[in-house]
């Protein structure tokens, strides 16, 4: 089944949709890849009833002639940060997805808080702590990480109302990447970035590759627009700019060609500067069904090293 | 400028069109909040101007559009002054009379003005159209005419391509009859002459019109300009009369007379050619419509009897826009030699004695050839044999020792005796006939004989003679001599002395001869004296010759004067005037047209060249048993050459026979006629409107910029 935005966007509240989205990716996984993924053998224990009988050892039980059953010990947590651009430039919706009865696409805010959505609804499932920033608002959306199962509940809900309430302002995710590292500075976590990136003074790389230096994981989903990639505008266009009061008359053909130069200039340049510092960096385009894109950052963790993988 | 169709101006309301959507186009422009603005502000930069421009440019040309469909559909149109005549095509009869005279090579604005005239000549026959009967006439004078009209119009247009500046005046009146001679005997209705001409003074005949108050329509082309400036050598000829001092016996006097037709100001240089060598050159200033005469002293080169020349005159073209009158040839030739025959009455054995020593040396220096002068010299004796006329001797046959008196010019009776009433009479009738005598006493001279005989051919009677220095001693001789002191300046013997002539005053006469008494003024002159006021030089005409008495001795017997330097261009001056009759140093004018008789003498063949390989071979039958032929075609100016054969076989050009043509003068003066010289123009039926006005219709140009607008807007769209 093809999980589009328009799909899950009649699936009604945020969890069921992250549910839904986890599911339909992890459908294309092999499963065993994640057996005991994050459990360690601790030590035997005599059987009594109500053990689970999958966890007897049987090997033991030859030996002795009693009956062990295996004590697990679980990984020490892992810490997630879902780091969610909501600056105004993260509301562009152009040539995205498309619900039935929507006249536009997704917005570029929409599918990326969707995406960290269903990474929060599998980390909650693997028992990690998960927080959440929502950067671009003027004051930081905050949910700091927990690893307990309401707190599913809470960190969607957030999600919920930062896309709902829109992308606002200018600010880059850079401070909220900042706060991070501030906070997380003895304790190595796991940071997702979805953003467009487009913070021209670099700072967002920056803040990136600061972290990146305090030895956090880090994976930068790059939502972008396919109208951005393509530039598909004809006849006099006036063109707003959505973080400034800019507006500019022109003729799209006109510049088409380069501006298509910038852009891939641009990508260029912030795939090389994640790719220095060791950072996992997906480009995605709205107009991607969200659960390719989740199982390309899936699979690309996945073949990680098993310290540096969490999800 | 007006329209046809006023009303479709409203259709430039349509203005408001373009404008409109230029701003309705920029409110239209279609909104796009776009996240990536940064990347598009760059390149916003570079294209917001040229996108400004384009718009504006697009604007301008939409609005253009729209304003120039409505002036198309308004008919706009101008108007201007008719500058061509009035040519009315269809079927009608026509004659162009064009000016090809000498002049039409004016040069304006750096051509012929004749290639004007044809080019407007072509205009009008294309006008005229195919069914219209033309004829070209030219205007310069003898010109030839055609003999009907034509619709061969293809044929007309090639006589116009060759047309060129004949070498002859105009004779517009002429041309204009012959038109009107042309149009009389055409059944057309429309009769027209066009008249392309300079209009110069010169080619009317106010006494002798072309037509009457009834004649064809005279349309007169208006292409003569404002001013035509010219400067012309319009007379060159070669002074026979004086001989110029400093010159020698080869010299001769060329007097140029250059004409400024124009009412400024004007100089020029002007040069003498001799021989194709420039041997004299002088500025000249001229007034306003001014002549003057310039005189050049050249010598002829050695050995040549005759010589071509050429006055030229180099000038700036704002002065002088013809070139073809600047130029003016003259045939030279030195004097006919003066054939003088020398009656010696005292011969002597001694040279020196003899009673023409001095006189043979002063005609014939060094014995030369080109002396000027032939000398026979005899004794009186030989006088006995003289005849008049050699060819009516006394009995059919002319003696052989016979002495034809028409042979020579001038006869010299030095110290003769008194010669027999006979031979008197002879000599009287050949002075009376134009023959010139020169008496002059000696020792021999019996005052009684004398006017026995011998008045006749004297101007005035002779007495005895008196000797100055009588009784004087050697010393006191000197101071007792007589001396020349009056004469005539101005007369032609005297013309090479200077006003005190020491040359001629410093020589001493110690005797002289007496005149009697007379009261015969008429036709006697006395043209030098002596300090005693004794006449010294007595002149008088018998006939058509002159008789020149001198009344000293022309060796020493009387006095030094033969050693003095004035003998000799006295007696040289002496002989030719006395034989001026003979004096010809200028050939005949000939002009452009005209025809010129060659003695052809006994030629077996003759051939003239004339320049731009002009000529004509006469022989055979031309010139056989002929002692003349004419020759006409002298259509340019310029020398020409005449090669003979003679009847041994001998070919070489003839000197003597050789001729020079000139333009007629009254072709240089380019003033402008007056319009009363023009005959009346004729009041035909459709003489044609007097509407000097045309109309220019501008709307064909507006709609190809239409269609350029229309072009350039795709263009600008597209980009």
């Amino acid at each position: 089944m093809r999980l589009d935005p328009a799909h899950i966007a009649r699936l009604g509240s945020l969890p069921i949709k992250a549910r839904v989205i986890v599911e339909g990716a992890l459908s294309g996984l092999h499963r065993a890849s994640l057996h005991g993924a994050s459990i360690e053998f601790a030590e035997h224990k005599e059987y009594s009833p109500g053990d689970e009988l999958r966890h007897v050892d049987w090997k033991a039980y030859a030996k002795q002639d009693r009956y062990y059953v295996k004590q697990f010990e679980h990984e020490s947590q892992l810490t997630i940060y879902l780091v969610l651009d909501a600056s105004a430039s993260m509301a562009f919706a152009g040539g995205g997805l498309k619900a039935n009865d929507s006249p536009v696409g997704v917005s570029k805010l929409e599918y990326a808080g969707l995406a960290l959505a269903a990474l929060a609804y599998l980390a909650i499932q693997q028992q990690d702590k998960v927080g959440f920033i929502a950067s671009g608002t003027g004051r930081d959306t905050i949910v700091p990480p927990r690893a307990r199962t309401t707190h599913l509940h809470d960190l969607l809900g957030v999600i919920d109302r930062v896309i709902t309430n829109g992308a606002v302002g200018d600010a880059s995710p850079a401070d909220a990447l900042a706060r991070i590292a501030e906070q997380s500075r003895r304790r190595k976590s796991l940071v997702i970035l979805a953003s467009d990136l487009f913070d021209l003074d670099d700072r967002t790389l920056d803040a990136l590759a600061m972290l990146r230096a305090q030895r956090h994981d880090i994976s930068v989903l790059h939502v972008l627009d396919p109208h951005e990639r393509t530039f598909p505008y004809y006849g006099l266009t006036q063109f707003e700019a959505l973080e400034s009061n800019h507006v500019m008359l022109v003729n799209p053909a006109a510049v088409r060609r380069e501006y298509l130069e910038r852009m891939e200039t641009f990508l260029a340049h912030v795939k090389a500067s994640l790719a220095s510092t060791g950072i996992d960096y997906h480009l995605t385009s709205t107009d991607r069904p969200l659960e390719e894109t989740l199982l390309d950052l899936l699979v690309a963790r996945s073949r990680l090293g098993p310290a540096r993988r969490a999800v | 400028m007006g329209f046809l169709a006023p009303l479709m101006l409203i259709g430039t309301l349509a203005l408001g069109v373009p404008v409109a959507i230029h701003l309705i186009g920029r409110r239209r422009a279609r909104i796009v909040k776009f996240a990536a603005l940064d990347f598009l502000m760059a390149t916003k930069r570079r294209t917001a101007r040229r996108l400004v421009i384009r718009e504006r440019l697009l604007l301008a040309v939409r609005t253009l559009a729209c304003l120039f469909v409505a002036l198309v559909l308004a008919k706009p149109y101008t108007s201007c002054e008719r500058k061509g005549p009035e040519v009315t095509r269809g079927p009608q009869a026509a004659v162009l009379v064009i000016d090809d005279s000498f002049a039409s090579g004016y040069v304006v604005d750096g051509k012929p003005w004749l290639k004007k005239a044809a080019d407007e000549a072509r205009r009008i026959l294309q006008q005229l159209g195919p069914e219209a009967e033309v004829a070209i006439v030219k205007a310069s004078e003898n010109a030839e005419h055609p003999t009907e009209l034509t619709r061969d119009h293809l044929r007309l247009r090639d006589q116009l391509i060759a047309l060129e500046p004949s070498a002859r005046p105009a004779d517009t009146t002429r041309a204009l009859a012959r038109a009107s001679t042309l149009l009389t005997a055409s059944s057309h209705q429309r009769k027209t002459v066009f008249l392309i001409s300079l209009l110069a003074n010169t080619g009317f005949r106010p006494d002798d019109p072309p037509w009457g108050k009834t004649g064809p329509r005279l349309v007169t082309i208006e292409l003569r300009p404002h001013s035509l400036p010219n400067l012309a050598v319009v007379e060159l000829r070669v002074d026979p009369a004086s001989s110029p001092g400093g010159t020698g016996s080869r010299g001769i006097a060329f007097d140029a007379v250059i004409a400024n037709f124009s009412s400024v100001a004007a100089k020029t240089e002007v040069s003498l050619t001799v021989a194709d060598r420039v041997v004299a050159r002088g500025l000249l200033e001229l007034g306003p419509n001014e002549r003057k005469t310039k005189r050049f002293l050249a010598t002829l080169p050695a050995g040549a009897r005759a010589s071509d020349a050429v006055v030229s005159l180099t000038s700036d073209r704002a002065n002088d826009g013809l070139a073809v009158d600047d130029r003016r040839w003259v045939r030279a030739s030195l004097r006919d030699e003066v054939r003088v025959l020398l009656v010696d009455g005292d011969p002597r054995t001694v040279r020196h004695d003899d009673e023409l020593f001095y006189l043979e040396a002063a005609l014939r220096p060094g014995d030369r050839d080109d002396s000027g002068t032939v000398v026979r010299s005899i004794t009186v004796e030989e006088l006995a044999r003289i005849e008049p006329d050699p060819k009516k001797a006394k009995d059919g046959k002319p003696a052989t020792a016979a002495i034809p008196l028409d042979e020579f010019d001038v006869v010299v009776l030095a110290n003769v005796p008194a010669l027999p009433i006979a031979q008197v009479a002879l000599l009287a009738q050949w002075v009376t006939a134009g023959g010139g005598i020169i008496v002059a006493p000696g020792d021999r001279l019996d005052v009684a004989a004398y006017d026995r005989t011998m008045l006749p051919l004297l101007p005035q009677a002779l007495r005895d003679p008196i000797d100055t220095t009588w009784g004087a001693s050697p010393e006191e001789r000197d101071s007792r001599a007589l001396h020349l002191v009056k004469w005539e300046a101005d007369h032609p013997i005297f013309t090479p002395f200077s006003k005190d002539a020491p040359e001629l005053a410093d020589a001493k006469f110690y005797k002289i001869a007496l005149l009697g008494p007379t009261t015969a003024t008429a036709d006697r002159k006395v043209l030098a004296r002596f300090t005693n006021g004794a006449a010294a030089i007595v002149e008088a005409s018998i006939g058509a010759g002159r008789t020149l008495l001198f009344t000293s001795t022309l060796d020493r017997d009387w006095t030094d004067l033969p050693i003095h330097p004035g003998f000799l261009p006295l007696v040289q001056q002496t002989v030719r005037h006395l034989a001026r009759k003979h004096a010809v140093g200028q050939e005949a004018v000939h002009l452009v047209g005209g025809s010129v008789t060659i003695a052809a003498g006994d030629l077996r063949k003759l051939e003239v060249r004339g320049p731009d390989n002009i000529g004509a071979v006469f022989e055979g039958d031309r010139l056989e048993g002929r002692a003349n032929v004419r020759f006409g075609k002298t259509e340019r100016p310029g020398i020409y050459h005449v090669i003979g054969t003679d009847p041994t076989g001998g070919t070489r050009e003839r000197d003597e026979l050789g001729f020079v043509v000139n333009l007629d003068p009254r072709g240089s003066d380019l003033t402008a006629a007056s319009p009363a010289l023009l005959p009346p123009s004729g009041t035909e039926a459709d003489a044609g409107p007097t509407d000097q006005a045309r109309r220019i219709e501008l709307w064909h140009a507006l709609a190809a910029a239409v269609l350029l607008l229309l072009l350039a807007e795709g263009i600008l769209v597209q980009r």
